[in-house]
């Protein structure tokens, strides 16, 4: 709203390498006694604004040298500088201090001030709400040089001199609701994360100024439980039902510590369903409390009309979905939507949700991926549309719209979606008419929001929603395609509905191989700006490559003046301390982006992390000529990263690098398993054994390679979990064939 | 379990840097990290071998960031006898597989010696770890980071220790019992490599022989003159030659081709914002005096033959590429043309795990578990790329001991190979738990493994007594 100060503002960049090239220049400012910094906030100060005076001074006392700081509720004359921390409405010091200055600014402005106060140099640090004032803190640290990665803070090494003065900054977001997607399924995802893991990456997602929490999750999970119709919930298991064997011939087995499975180390060794459920509500409670204690909004998403199949039983006319593993029913075809069975299981499980979980915000209601329930298509836009005229479109006008669109949904499986989704909205505004289904139990409605409407109902978005309902809307798997397709967002009413977006950091087709979408993010970060939107919510499952790109969307939601390429820089000078290597890394990420553009392009799917993930690609046909092309971006970043790591004078900024080299290498690793493996195929096919058995043994042997490449780095459960998946869906199944075909081979001789 | 006569390990790759042992029998085929494992001792990390003198083993450790530690142990039960810790200082920055504590210890019984790149070479009292005498040495410099991992060797009355790094490489000599240095030779044709230096005696003269780039030079144990040189190596060796009778066998793979001398590396890694050439702000500190001296047109960057002229020999700029050469040792001078006796250039050697000559054959194994053997006496190919089935990398040496061949993958897994009508048998592969990149040691009847972190002594159960069983 209110532009930085231009000294902010060229500070941004390299603010941190002025500061401590100030310290060389000037060595005897070190020398002299300790600033005396009190951090003031008002006796009555909220929690929140409590933990924003802890994290200053803790950012004060890394950033700054010779300073003696002090937390306390009074002004004191000793302190040479005074901060406060809050609002007017909090902090009657700052009010007293900042007066009439303070500016008109909504609940999440952000204000950064010097000031005067009796005299002493002051500064104020305060946001329209105490959340906000916890961001004023983090921003600060941001412009003095601290960058905040999804896994830890990067200080300047060179700690300098205290600057307090000058600083006149005011700060609202461009994009409100910043959501961070978390639990959801995969070995390599967060479903894999402790406790202790999220709670970190919450603690970061903070700093970087993420205000929501969507835990999206499976019925299948252990994380709720129900009973209707005489049945009780029996289902709890993770990744789709999938155990992962860590153990003995696995590639890259250190970093289990020992384990025969791979396993989520909050429900380690369970098998029960009572000790998995009790584990679950607990891990699920403990996301929710860390998410609150740092202000953010939470909400569940979950599937309303998919349950385990144990309840098959209870609900007459269900079928088995269409999902991994075949866990779940839904209804079926010939189900009526209002089927008063399925409409008491729906609610049932609603409240399942709202009793287990009684403090959270928002309840998210998605809509299938793959529906079915397409046969009252008619009835259901009938009744979505009662008395009034659809904005004079017809379902069939709609069907044509879905048939003929871009995205991965379109021709029949378009029509299909439509039309689930049509019947799923009418089922969904029925289902939330019942009274106190949404009430929490202090009363408060917790918020709805919809999540996975067909584009093609995005014309009349605000008539098929049930009241009140915001959304969040996934046009197609990547942000590329999305990106291609932003013609489609033109279509979504924002003003009458509050709407977000799905953005995909990383795409669970894309696979288990790195990728990034920092161009796509831009030009979509910039539509949602331009037309309104009310924010995005992240898709993602390992944190890999996300540091850059996540960092970005936090830049890019408060500040419409930077690019990618201006944020990559602030970014990459201050992590790796180095002139250089900002450039080198725009070059390298633009390959990664090239590599992530065609494996999206010419087969999305390519890296899924299902059974025949690898053995897929053992099949005799010629190799397409764009894995080559893949690879060569893949070995340039690796080339990149690798130069920016001997130029990178930051030791943080080495280990960031060697770890991005390294799943660079992993990448050309896991082409190359995949080439030599369709050389065997076409080997075979031609009847050369011994010429299939080597090449089979090159791809064994750069699977290995992978996979021991990923654990010299592993920092986290994706990482571990990710070695788990390539252990089970491309090691194992390499070697199985291989043997098959040794035997094969000897038993003709 | 020890046997009456103790066999001596006593330093990288026992007897003369082989990795034969000739005394031990009945070693173990089939053990794992809790199979046949007689003791074994948490260790810390390290990749050094461990040494064995009599009933002693000696090993060494990182206890934490900046503490080196040598260690020794009953070599029966494994029980701990002493330990001796030192602050290292600040470190230089190293890449792995290298880790600090990297160079073995060599041991004439009475003394361990080991060598630590911020200490120096130290001399410790192998009956309780006392502190005899201690020579600081500068600290090596490498241009990509490697990092040190250089062993000394005893002959005779002197240890020595060849260190090659980018900086100011050199081979010295220390009196074992005062620590004086008897004699430094310098060897500024080369850049950082790691082979262990080898004895050859022909003709009743016994040479001390190094491998560096592009060279393999022989010197005078007693003084440290230069003897002979055969000019037939590649720009970067990491593996150690072996020696049977009267014959050196060199094993090298050196990345890139034959001309792909030092200026392609370093502008590949190091010219970071690629421009073509080399500021001093892309190369070390340490490495200024040869970058002024390189830059010819002191325009402040190295560019094309400056970047030759400033970090690799004007008179030895060779390149990589793929050698196994048989060379016989002795003479004077230059050998090159008269001393080879067999020379193949194929995609067999290792990088790192150097050659093992054994009954006869020359036998190699690299990354992918990879293995090819040759006729030690004229280079025919006995077989090539025969998979060990264990693949990953290959950092340790193979050894061999009771007709069996033991290879450690970086992996964790030591395969036991036999070689039947010339073809290699695996028959066993064993799960050390663990990774593993030291070379293991023989002795005492027994396999000596040092993991990343833990120390086992395997042996064949026959041998195992109720005393040392329980590891």
């Amino acid at each position: 709203m209110v532009p930085l100060s231009k000294k902010m503002t060229s500070r941004n960049l390299f603010g941190s390498w002025l500061l401590a090239m100030g310290t060389l220049l000037f060595p005897w400012q070190s020398a002299t006694a300790d600033t005396r910094v009190a951090i003031i906030t008002s006796a009555n100060a909220p929690a929140l604004e409590q933990l924003a005076a802890r994290e200053l001074e803790s950012q004060f006392q890394r950033l700054f040298v010779n300073i003696d700081t002090s937390l306390s509720h009074q002004p004191t004359s000793e302190a040479q500088v005074i901060v406060l921390v809050g609002s007017p409405r909090t902090n009657p010091h700052l009010k007293e201090a900042i007066g009439e200055s303070w500016p008109d600014i909504s609940d999440q402005g952000l204000v950064i001030k010097s000031v005067s106060l009796d005299g002493q140099q002051a500064l104020v640090v305060g946001g329209g709400s105490p959340v906000a004032t916890l961001w004023a803190v983090y921003e600060l640290g941001q412009r003095y040089g601290v960058r905040y990665l999804l896994r830890d803070d990067v200080y300047p090494q060179q700690k300098v001199p205290l600057a307090v003065d000058d600083l006149d900054m005011t700060l609202e977001p461009r994009l409100r609701a910043r959501t961070w997607r978390t639990v959801n399924d995969f070995a390599m995802g967060p479903e894999s994360w402790g406790l202790a893991d999220h709670q970190r990456v919450l603690r970061q997602l903070a700093k970087l100024k993420f205000n929501h929490i969507l835990i999206s999750l499976w019925p299948w999970q252990p994380f709720v439980h129900y009973e209707f119709g005489g049945v009780k919930k029996q289902t709890a298991t993770f990744w789709f039902g999938e155990r992962y064997r860590v153990d003995g011939d696995t590639p890259g087995k250190k970093v289990f510590g020992g384990a025969r499975f791979f396993e989520n180390p909050d429900f380690a060794g369970l098998q029960d369903y009572d000790d998995l459920s009790t584990a679950g509500v607990r891990h699920l409670r403990g996301i929710i409390d860390a998410a609150h204690q740092l202000g953010m909004q939470v909400g569940i998403a979950f599937y309303p009309l998919e349950f385990p199949r144990e309840f098959q039983a209870a609900l007459p006319g269900s079928r088995v979905a269409h999902q991994l593993k075949s866990l779940t029913i839904a209804p079926s075809g010939e189900q009526h939507p209002n089927d008063p069975t399925l409409k008491a299981l729906a609610a049932t499980k609603v409240r399942a949700y709202l009793d287990t979980y009684p403090t959270i915000d928002a309840l998210y209601f998605r809509m299938s991926e793959f529906p079915e329930w397409k046969e009252h298509a008619q009835e259901a836009w009938k009744s979505l549309m009662r008395g009034s005229q659809g904005k004079g479109l017809s379902l069939q006008d709609l069907i044509r719209s879905a048939r003929s669109r871009n995205t991965i949904a379109s021709g029949n499986r378009g029509e299909m979606s439509l039309k689930g989704n049509l019947v799923s909205l009418a089922f969904l505004q029925d289902l939330l008419k019942e009274e106190g289904l949404l009430q929490r139990r202090d009363g408060r409605q917790v918020d709805v929001v919809v999540t996975g409407v067909d584009t093609a109902l995005f014309p009349v978005l605000d008539r098929v929603l049930p009241a009140n309902a915001s959304t969040l809307h996934f046009v197609d798997y990547t942000a590329r395609r999305v990106a291609q397709n932003k013609e489609l967002l033109h279509d979504v009413p924002v003003r009458q509905v509050k709407s977000r977006l799905v953005m995909t950091l990383a795409d669970d087709n894309v696979g288990v191989l790195p990728q990034t979408v920092l161009q796509s993010l831009e030009t979509l970060t910039d539509h949602l700006q331009d037309e309104h939107w009310d924010g995005f919510s992240t898709r993602y499952w390992m944190l890999g490559e996300l540091d850059p790109v996540v960092y970005f969307l936090s830049r890019a939601a408060w500040d419409a003046q930077v690019t990618s390429r201006s944020v990559h820089d602030e970014f990459w000078n201050a992590v790796t301390e180095h002139p250089s290597t900002a450039e080198r890394l725009w070059k390298g990420w633009q390959h990664l982006e090239q590599a992530t553009t065609k494996i999206d392009k010419y087969a999305l799917g390519f890296g899924f992390p299902v059974e025949r993930m690898m053995m897929k690609h053992y099949q005799s046909s010629p190799e397409p000529a764009w894995w080559e092309e893949v690879n060569e971006h893949y070995t340039q970043l690796l080339i990149e990263l690798y130069r920016a790591h001997s130029a990178s004078t930051s030791p943080r900024g080495r280990s960031l690098m060697l770890y991005y080299a390294k799943r660079a290498t992993y990448a050309t690793e896991y082409l190359a398993a995949v080439k030599a493996l369709r050389e065997a195929a076409v080997a075979r096919e031609e009847g050369d054994m011994e010429k299939a058995i080597e090449h089979m043994e090159v791809a064994l042997e750069q699977t290995y390679n992978c996979m021991t490449t990923l654990a010299d780095v592993a920092r986290d459960q994706s990482d571990r979990g990710l070695i788990a998946v390539l252990n089970a869906y491309a090691y194992q199944p390499l070697k199985r064939e291989y043997e098959r075909l040794v035997d094969e081979e000897d038993s003709r001789q | 379990m020890a046997s009456a006569h103790a066999e001596n390990w006593a330093q990288f790759r026992g007897p003369n840097a082989s990795g034969v042992s000739t005394e031990s029998d009945n070693l173990p085929v089939e053990f794992s990290h809790e199979q046949n494992v007689a003791w074994s001792v948490e260790l810390g990390l390290g990749i050094a071998s461990p040494v064995i003198h009599g009933d002693r083993v000696f090993a060494t450790t990182m206890t934490d960031e900046h503490t080196f530690a040598v260690l020794a142990f009953d070599a029966a039960t494994g029980k701990h006898l002493w330990r001796k810790e030192f602050d290292t200082g600040p470190l230089q920055e190293i890449t792995p597989p290298n880790e600090h504590a990297s160079s073995t210890p060599v041991t004439d019984g009475e003394h361990v010696y080991v060598y630590f790149s911020t200490l120096g070479m130290i001399a410790l009292n192998a009956d309780d770890g006392k502190l005899m005498w201690r020579h600081e040495l500068p600290k090596p410099f490498y241009l990509l980071a490697w990092g040190p991992a250089n062993s000394p060797i005893i002959y005779r009355d002197m240890v020595y220790l060849n260190l090659d790094d980018d900086l100011d490489p050199y081979l010295i000599a220390f009196d074992k019992t005062s620590g004086d240095v008897r004699w430094r030779s310098p060897r500024p044709e080369m850049l950082g490599g790691y082979a262990t230096p080898v004895f050859c005696e022909v003709d009743g003269r016994t040479d001390i022989v190094v491998a560096g780039t592009g060279k393999l030079k022989g010197y005078d144990p007693e003084n440290g003159e230069e003897l002979w040189s055969c000019n037939s190596l590649l720009r970067t060796i990491m593996t150690t030659p072996a020696v049977h009778q009267d014959k050196i066998y060199v094993s090298v793979q050196s990345y890139g081709d034959t001309q792909r001398v030092l200026k392609y590396a370093l502008l590949q890694w190091s010219d970071t914002n690629q421009d073509g050439k080399l500021s001093r702000e892309e190369v070390n500190e340490a490495f200024w005096d040869k970058f002024d001296k390189g830059d010819s047109d002191e325009d402040g960057f190295l560019v094309d033959d400056e970047i030759d002229h400033a970090f690799q020999s004007p008179t030895n700029m060779v390149g990589g590429g793929n050698i196994i050469q048989a060379i016989r040792g002795g003479g004077e001078g230059d050998v090159t043309s008269t001393h080879m006796v067999w020379n193949l250039s194929n995609t067999a050697p290792s990088n790192i795990a150097s050659p093992l000559a054994v009954e006869g054959r020359l036998f190699v194994v690299k990354k992918g578990g990879i293995s090819a053997a040759f006729n030690a006496e004229n280079g025919e190919t006995i077989w090539m790329k025969k998979r060990i089935k264990n693949f990953g990398n290959y950092f340790a040496s193979p050894i061999a001991g009771d007709g069996k061949i033991y290879v450690t993958g970086e992996n964790g897994f030591v395969v036991v190979l036999a070689i039947e009508n010339d073809r290699p048998v695996v028959l066993a592969k064993n799960d050390m738990g663990d990774s593993c990149v030291a070379t293991p040691a023989i002795a005492n009847n027994c396999l000596y493994v040092r993991t990343l972190n833990k120390l086992f002594c395997i042996s064949h159960p026959d041998h195992q007594s109720a005393e040392g069983a329980g590891g």
